[in-house]
């Protein structure tokens, strides 16, 4: 995995500097990725296929913002995604999504090399996520993977819109205070 | 150390995970342009968050999609220079026809070149808009002036504003249509953070280098 990032951050780095077969390689390396990310995100195949074309034109112009040291490369992508995904699903009027677009969506179990970097890369995040009361934890995972807005995630756990909101920034300083300690 | 408080580490908490409504979300996201502490909240809660991104499956995209891709950035490869005008465009906000113009003046430009710095202005009153592209390789901008001319016996002057700085002229801009003007060594590293202005001036330009016309537009370069 560290060769990988490494690579990542090589091909960004290139192609911040305008190569262009760098571009098509990081493309050909994490479009797989980033397009599951979108998919899951979105829930609708065909806006996921134009958020990830937006995502590859937002890399393109800002690659040269990209900065080692505050984000893995492969962080920052994961960044770029959900941020264009999140901008469209909040534009969104009712969030509502069709019963034929949910059917495409890959399986939500992760498969057993995904287990693996859970347990390394996310073992910290996990720890403290385990920390926190059960659906709150699950309250944190379903907006960062599902992107939930709070009105469904109050509808999920049928409390009121502002418990909702409270319980999610408790969590967020609880988790940072174990992140951070 | 960051004078954050823990308010605002949630609100940066929340942007991240983005349950925040498209109103406040865009709140945010111009708070993130400008408050640098706010911005490495942000960029820290995407790193702490990211490893829950692992249990997404990768799906392949469509083929097809690729090609998209590749005809936004740079355009179709049959159709030489458009792409490029498009991918500029796109880039900077101005329009295709526009840029073309600034363009077709002096040998063509290839994307992989230097940095290049772009500003689009448009008067207050939307009669006079005016687009600058610098050229970091040749150390050249090319200014490009449409809608009403100045006065009769007046001309449109350019002036770089780096922060609090006095403006520092560029030179007299043409009456219409297009220019080069080359910037002096001394300018061209402000440039990246700097904002054009354009001011109305006596025939030749002020004459005593500081500005005292008025105020006829001003936009920030932006990179492309």
């Amino acid at each position: 995995m560290a060769d990988a990032g490494q690579d990542l951050g090589e091909l960004l780095a290139r192609v911040a500097l305008a190569d262009r077969a760098a571009f098509e390689r990081l493309y050909s390396v994490q479009g797989a990725k980033l397009f599951g990310l979108c998919l899951r995100l979105l829930k609708d195949r065909r806006e996921a296929e134009d958020a990830l074309q937006d995502v590859f034109v937002k890399i393109w112009m800002n690659a040269d913002r990209y900065v080692p040291a505050v984000a893995s490369p492969a962080a920052w992508l994961n960044a770029v995604t959900r941020n264009l995904c999140l901008d469209r699903l909040r534009r969104r009027k009712g969030g509502e999504v069709g019963v034929e677009a949910l059917e495409d969506l890959p399986a939500e179990a992760p498969g057993p090399e995904t287990a693996a970097i859970r347990a390394s890369e996310g073992r910290q995040i996990e720890t403290c996520l385990d920390r926190l009361d059960n659906a709150r934890a699950e309250a944190v995972r379903r907006a960062y993977v599902e992107g939930e807005s709070y009105l469904e995630l109050a509808e999920r756990f049928a409390v009121p819109l502002n418990t909702m909101r409270s319980w999610l920034r408790r969590s967020l300083i609880s988790l940072r205070e174990c992140l951070e300690g | 150390m960051s004078g954050l408080t823990q308010d605002d580490i949630a609100l940066a908490g929340e942007y991240v995970l983005g349950t925040l409504p498209g109103p406040e979300r865009l709140t945010m996201t111009r708070r993130i342009a400008t408050d640098p502490d706010f911005a490495r909240e942000v960029a820290r809660w995407e790193s702490r968050f990211d490893p829950l991104a692992a249990e997404v499956t990768p799906v392949a995209p469509p083929a097809r999609l690729w090609s998209g891709v590749e005809a936004r950035v740079f355009g179709r490869p049959q159709q030489a220079g458009f792409g490029l005008w498009r991918w500029l465009a796109g880039a900077s906000g101005l329009s295709v026809a526009f840029l073309a113009a600034l363009l077709t003046l002096g040998q063509p430009l290839l994307p992989a070149r230097g940095p290049m710095l772009v500003s689009d202005m448009v008067s207050t009153d939307g009669t006079v808009r005016l687009a600058a592209l610098y050229d970091s390789e040749t150390g050249e901008m090319r200014v490009s002036v449409g809608g009403k001319a100045p006065a009769p016996g007046r001309d449109f002057e350019l002036w770089v504003i780096a922060g609090e700085a006095t403006p520092i002229s560029l030179g007299v801009m043409p009456r219409q249509g297009q220019a080069a003007m080359p910037i002096p060594e001394a300018i061209r590293p402000m440039l990246a953070e700097a904002v054009l202005a354009i001011t109305e001036e006596p025939l030749g330009g002020s004459p005593e280098g500081v500005a005292t016309g008025p105020l006829v537009a001003k936009a920030a370069l932006r990179r492309i």
